[in-house]
């Protein structure tokens, strides 16, 4: 029993360390922070981030949003 | 062959899952175990669109058209991604790229599918509101809302587009940015005559 679970520990460590850590100089730990949040249920940042480039969008064009979301969809 | 289209169906079940709930984790997966037997799947979704599409495209009902047009998208999407998949495998290399080709393509693929659900919602509301869009209070409602799960999808596009790279060759985010500057306008311009033809206004990537 104790060495199946060592063995799955040992398999599932090399499968995590099997690539090295994403560094971005001394942004690193701000990119880790940020990324900590897309790895799992990434949809509560992603509506977030959507949410305010929409509202940024509706400030800047005002109601000609209809009319980028008419080009958008004829674009299929 | 049996027994391998259900293992990789089951496969391909549990992927689509992850890559909603844990897109990271899944994509090491999809990357490191699966199969191409899952491109059969996904295949089979692009073609449930692509036959929706053409419908939806074409304004007389005749087989002839229908199939035409069917034929034109599923042709045009597999070039598209064989073109796409080409050219980041062949950047990558020359970038320092390491991984499997095989690895890469299916990551790939499993991006498609935020392509493939804003293209199906864009055509199927196309019958239900076709535009233009006006604006009144509805209208700018509905633009808004449009706005918000497109651009939602596009971010989720974003990031099974990074961890394709970032597991399927293998490259660290610098490279990752080098790699698209140089593929990403190339594809554009290649977009571009799509449009021109017709094909697809907005690319299928």
């Amino acid at each position: 029993m104790t060495d199946a679970l060592y063995n799955k520990f040992v398999k599932r460590w090399e499968e995590v360390t099997d690539l090295p850590p994403q560094t971005v100089g001394p942004l690193t730990p701000f990119y880790k922070k940020a990324v900590i949040r897309l790895k799992v249920m990434p949809w509560p940042l992603l509506v977030v981030g959507s949410l305010l480039l929409v509202v940024c969008l509706y400030l800047l064009i005002g109601s000609a949003v209809t009319l980028l979301v008419s080009i958008l969809q004829r674009g299929f | 062959m049996g027994k391998q289209l259900a293992a990789s169906g089951i496969a391909f079940g549990q992927h689509m899952v992850g890559i909603i709930t844990r897109p990271y984790e899944t994509y090491r997966r999809i990357v490191n175990k699966g199969s191409l037997w899952e491109m059969a799947y996904i295949g089979m979704c692009l073609a449930l669109y692509f036959a929706t599409a053409a419908m939806v495209k074409t304004s007389l009902f005749r087989p002839f058209l229908l199939t035409r047009q069917f034929v034109l998208l599923g042709t045009a999407a597999t070039a598209t991604f064989l073109l796409t998949v080409i050219l980041f495998w062949q950047v990558g290399r020359l970038c320092g790229a390491e991984g499997k080709l095989q690895g890469f393509m299916l990551g790939w693929a499993y991006s498609l599918v935020p392509t493939l659900v804003w293209f199906l919602m864009t055509s199927l509301l196309y019958v239900a509101l076709p535009p233009p869009r006006t604006t009144s209070a509805p209208g700018v409602i509905f633009s808004i809302v449009y706005l918000l799960i497109s651009a939602t999808l596009f971010f989720w596009k974003i990031i099974l587009a990074f961890l394709s790279l970032r597991f399927g060759l293998r490259l660290e985010i610098g490279k990752i940015i080098g790699v698209s500057a140089i593929v990403l306008p190339i594809l554009g311009l290649y977009s571009f005559g799509m449009y021109r033809l017709g094909i697809f206004r907005i690319p299928f990537i």
